[in-house]
């Protein structure tokens, strides 16, 4: 009878061992844990390594011609309309001693470029300078009949057209250095960087009736960043400044019948310093960080009959700190937390300005309100592995925010979350999370100072209390070599709970699907498709009183792409791709008023493919052809001619409805 | 004198039996536990080669991969710190041990073939790499979901794809699919294009700010390359103040403008008062409630107004 029983314990005994790892932490195979006892590191040679000092790399000059009637397609096409030069380079130097240097250039006379160079001694120090210029086109048919020059909008007789684009372009230098020194690691850095911004974006005015026009944009922010870090084996510490200059270069807008009509954006500059260390003890982790930072605003004010002052001092404080710990108590438990604390602090002054009403007549004066915000937060997780094939996390989450002047002073939200990680298919694995959360805080106030008199009904929206319910499965398998599939499915579920007028619900639903595919080392291909949904639904009330409205939206997204690249062809010297891209944002919204309105369209759609070719012309010589055609489709029912509404000017219909195609030729040439 | 010779017959036939026993059940057939306490005690006993690098080149100079770590930053003999200045091969993968013995003794792994788990890998990344760029790694999502360095890095490379700005937003979105999707809707960061980055924003090896932002907050995230929505404005607005993200998806929205929801109901979901704020809008494109600009038509200095007639965000 023993035997029998001692046969079944040691079978269990056996089957418990396979199943579950013993309880000792994960390995630490650090290099300096390194038993170096033994070794005569004067012997170590390298004869078989391969000496890769001196100049390689490679250069790519190139040319683009678009053919395109919109300029929107300009985002995606990286240029305009017409016949562009471009310039790709990576060179590295890397000489006997451990000098190096690096120049990288990135479609150099595109829309978006950039420039790269820098020089140095690996791991002693190291300077930098960047160039990038970034453009965004929304639309080049604005049709407005106001011009703006030296502050002054002008209004011509007619309507013309006008670009709407933003360009940045920025230039940027840097310096680092590090030293090892008494057994610790020293660094330092110090980067300075300037933008410069400019072009035109829609804006709007009153005039007193509304006015939509071109506002005109002009800026220059300068930044500054540097830090020392001084770290041990089992610590780190670090010191960090960034500063940041905004300089807007547009002042006060005025029609020539009304002046000082619009405020561009003030002047203002921010700065902050944080202090940050790290303690590694056995397997746990201490990490803090605390930081005071400055937002500063003086620029002149406006000067308007009811305004009592020249300059204003606009001055925010914050403080921001955070300690995290994460604990390995062993192979299977892992505990962690963390406690966060934020505060705006607005220290600015306040002053009784004359207010008029949009008719320009009626006012009255109002002071400015100081807003001040405090949050803090903390969390604690914890990680359990119950085998080698499951894992299973849960945590608690908690913040607690206070503001003045709100439609409600204090929320709180607290979150409960679990995770389950599941390796127990072959090459595959599987992630499941669910989270609950609920918002709740202090009693709502229906009027505050910085708004008029609310319907008391109303919870607004980021300050309702609200029920949130999230679940999120992750899937990843790799049935045979050749091919990885992912899937992520997402549901989320918001419930305002004592929401009578405002938001009161809202679901948001999606899935994404992948597919990476190697078929063999020649061909490689990948596909992908996902959806999402999110619903909503919010009332209001015309009659300051019950809802007597209802408005709900259902927008919709679709994308899917798909793409291959073979490189077997011509003994190998040619290689041939395809990707393609379809992407569908739409969004039906209707609102039901006595009766059901449904709106009009509102959404957009592309299809973007691209063609190409690279063919080995020689060992360190590649000629590359492209061909990209771009379908792109957007509307929306608000968007109206000039004039259509009574009262109102726009700019035009704003919608883009354009085929675009553009072909590319490059060479590269290896430098090695 | 016929006994011993067979004695000696016997004892090496035991031998040779005895080392194809041993190689029957190769270490790669090792379950991962074994297989780390294995690693563990080499680790441990410090058997290193004789002649670095060049003992693991005898047999491993053929491959491609492993050559390739002389293109990148770890192939290199400086700084002093370098693996190649110290243990070279031996500095990741372990002490040589009896490995080159036919292959008798297993090495430390990465990657997708390896069974280590991602901390006991990512211990060797780590003995190097403690930096303030890792400082938050201990807490990091990333660490909590076992992700391991190579997960996302490449070491035996020219060029690691994740440190090229060209490349590193398509290895986050092979994981984050959501996001590699939002970049298509109909307004996003223009990442999908690669003029933005992911790591312009998060830092994957975790931070001290909120979603392993580079910066503490969010609204300081945005200022970054939005300075003119910092202010302090003379009249602020509060959700601006608080958090851009209560109205905008930096992610990409169905929406222009990166908004969650769109004018006038995002504006009604918070305004509802006896006036203009609550009126029913049935149609867009049909008044200035719901045409243009909707409610921004007139405030639409909706990010803060430093006009001294400016509460109502409309100058």
């Amino acid at each position: 009878m023993k035997y029998p029983l001692n046969l079944i314990t040691l079978a269990l005994i056996t089957a418990s061992g396979s199943m579950m790892p013993s309880s000792a932490p994960a390995a630490d195979f650090s290099v300096n844990k390194a038993n170096t006892n033994s070794v005569n590191m004067d012997k170590f040679q390298c004869k078989r390594c391969p000496d890769n000092t001196g100049y390689r790399g490679s250069v790519e000059p190139g040319v683009a011609y678009n053919d395109s009637d919109d300029i929107h397609s300009a985002n995606a096409f990286n240029s305009e309309d017409g016949v562009h030069g471009l310039l790709n380079a990576d060179l590295q130097y890397r000489g006997k001693t451990g000098y190096r240097a690096k120049a990288q250039a990135t479609n150099l006379g595109l829309a978006n470029s950039s420039a790269h160079l820098e020089a140095g001694k690996t791991g002693s120090y190291q300077a930098e300078l960047d160039y990038r210029q970034l453009s965004q086109y929304q639309h080049d048919n604005a049709k407005s009949n106001l011009w703006y020059a030296d502050g002054m909008l002008t209004p011509s007789d007619q309507v013309q057209t006008q670009e709407l684009s933003l360009k940045r372009k920025q230039i940027g230098m840097g310096l680092s250095a590090g030293e090892q020194w008494g057994g610790q690691d020293y660094q330092i850095f110090a980067r300075y960087s300037q933008e410069e911004k400019t072009g035109y974006q829609a804006s709007s005015l009153v005039s007193p009736r509304p006015t939509n026009f071109g506002l005109p944009v002009d800026a220059t922010t300068d930044k500054i960043s540097s830090g020392l870090s001084i770290g041990g084996q089992q610590w780190l510490t670090s010191l960090n400044y960034q500063y940041s200059e905004y300089d807007n270069q547009i002042e006060s807008l005025s029609l020539p019948y009304l002046s000082d009509v619009y405020a561009p954006a003030p002047d203002n500059s921010a700065y902050q310093l944080s202090l940050a260390g790290q303690y590694l003890f056995n397997r746990t982790a201490i990490s803090a960080q605390l930081a005071t930072g400055r937002m500063m605003q003086d620029e002149a004010v406006i000067q308007t009959s009811g305004n009592p002052i020249q300059n204003w001092d606009g001055q925010v404080d914050t403080t921001d700190g955070k300690l995290t710990i994460t604990s390995v108590l062993d192979n299977r438990l892992r505990l962690g937390g963390s406690v966060s604390y934020s505060k705006r602090d607005n220290k600015s002054s306040t002053w009784e300005f004359a207010q008029l009403e949009s008719d320009g007549i009626s006012g009255a004066f109002k002071e400015n309100v100081l807003l001040d915000t405090e949050q803090l937060n903390y969390k604690v997780n914890v990680s359990y592995r119950i085998n080698s094939d499951y894992r299973l996390q849960a945590g608690f989450d908690r913040e607690e925010m206070d503001r003045s002047h709100g439609a409600r002073e204090q929320t709180d939200e607290s979150t409960v979350w679990t995770k389950l990680d599941i390796r127990s298919f072959a090459n595959s694995k599987l992630k499941l999370k669910a989270s609950f959360s609920q918002r709740d805080g202090s009693q709502y106030q229906a009027s505050g100072l910085t708004s008029s008199i609310e319907n008391p009904l109303l919870r607004k929206f980021y300050l309702a209390d609200r029920d949130r319910t999230a679940f999120e499965a992750k899937f990843n398998h790799a049935p045979v070599d050749w091919i990885n599939v992912s899937l992520i499915g997402r549901y989320a579920d918001d419930d305002y709970t004592d929401t009578t007028l405002g938001l009161t619900s809202s679901e948001d639903y999606s899935y994404n699907l992948n597919a990476d595919m190697q078929f063999d080392k020649r061909l490689s291909g990948y596909a992908f498709a996902g959806q999402q949904w999110i619903e909503s639904t919010q009332n209001g009330s015309q009659s300051f009183s019950t809802a007597d409205w209802s408005a709900n939206v259902e927008d919709e997204f679709i994308n899917l792409g798909v793409g291959m690249n073979y490189s077997g062809l011509l003994q190998d010297k040619l290689s041939i791709g395809l990707d393609y891209l379809f992407a569908n944002s739409s969004s039906d919204k209707q609102v039901v008023y006595i009766a059901t309105h449904p709106q009009g369209d509102y959404y957009s759609y592309s299809h973007s493919a691209e063609l190409y070719a690279n063919y080995r012309v020689s060992e360190l010589l590649d000629a590359k052809l492209g061909y990209l055609y771009e379908r792109y489709y957007d509307t929306d029912n608000a968007q109206v001619d000039v004039n259509a509404i009574d009262g109102l000017t726009t700019l035009g219909k704003l919608n883009h409805n354009y085929n675009a195609h553009q072909v590319m030729l490059s060479f590269s040439y290896q430098l090695r | 004198m016929r006994i011993r010779v067979s004695n000696i017959v016997y004892g090496i036939a035991t031998l040779v039996l005895f080392s194809f026993s041993i190689q029957a059940v190769p270490w790669e057939q090792l379950p991962a536990e074994q297989l780390t306490k294995k690693l563990e005690t080499k680790f441990s006993k410090g058997k290193y080669s004789k002649k670095g690098a060049d003992s693991c080149l005898m047999c491993h100079k053929k491959n491609n991969t492993v050559m390739a770590l002389f293109d990148g930053v770890h192939g290199q003999d400086s700084p002093a710190n370098s693996p190649m200045a110290g243990l070279q091969c031996e500095a990741c993968h372990g002490p040589q041990g009896k490995h080159n013995k036919g292959g008798k003794e297993p090495m430390i792994a990465f990657g997708k073939e390896s069974k280590l788990d991602a901390a006991s890998q990512n211990s060797t990344c780590l003995g190097c790499h403690n930096d303030p760029k890792q400082m938050a790694w201990h807490s990091s999502s990333h660490n909590l979901d076992e992700v391991a360095c190579v997960d996302c890095h490449q070491i035996h490379t020219a060029k690691d794809p994740v440190m090229d700005k060209l490349s590193v937003n398509d290895t986050c979105t092979s994981c984050h699919l959501e996001a590699k999707a939002a970049m298509n809707k109909r307004s996003s960061h223009p990442m999908q294009w690669d003029q933005m980055t992911c790591i312009d924003c998060h830092n994957p090896h975790g931070s001290m700010g909120e979603s392993a932002l580079n910066q503490l907050t969010v609204n300081d995230t945005c200022y970054r390359c939005h300075a003119e929505k910092r202010g302090p404005f003379l009249w602020e607005h509060e959700p601006v103040v608080e958090n851009c993200s209560t109205c905008h998806n930096p992610h990409g929205s169905i929406n222009s403008t990166l908004l969650k929801s769109r004018a006038p109901l995002l504006c009604q979901q918070c305004h509802m008062d006896d006036g203009h704020a609550s009126r029913v809008v049935p149609q867009d494109g049909q008044d200035a409630f719901g045409g243009g600009k909707s409610c921004l038509n007139c405030h639409s200095q909706i990010h803060g107004s430093n006009h001294p007639d400016g509460s109502k965000l409309q100058r």
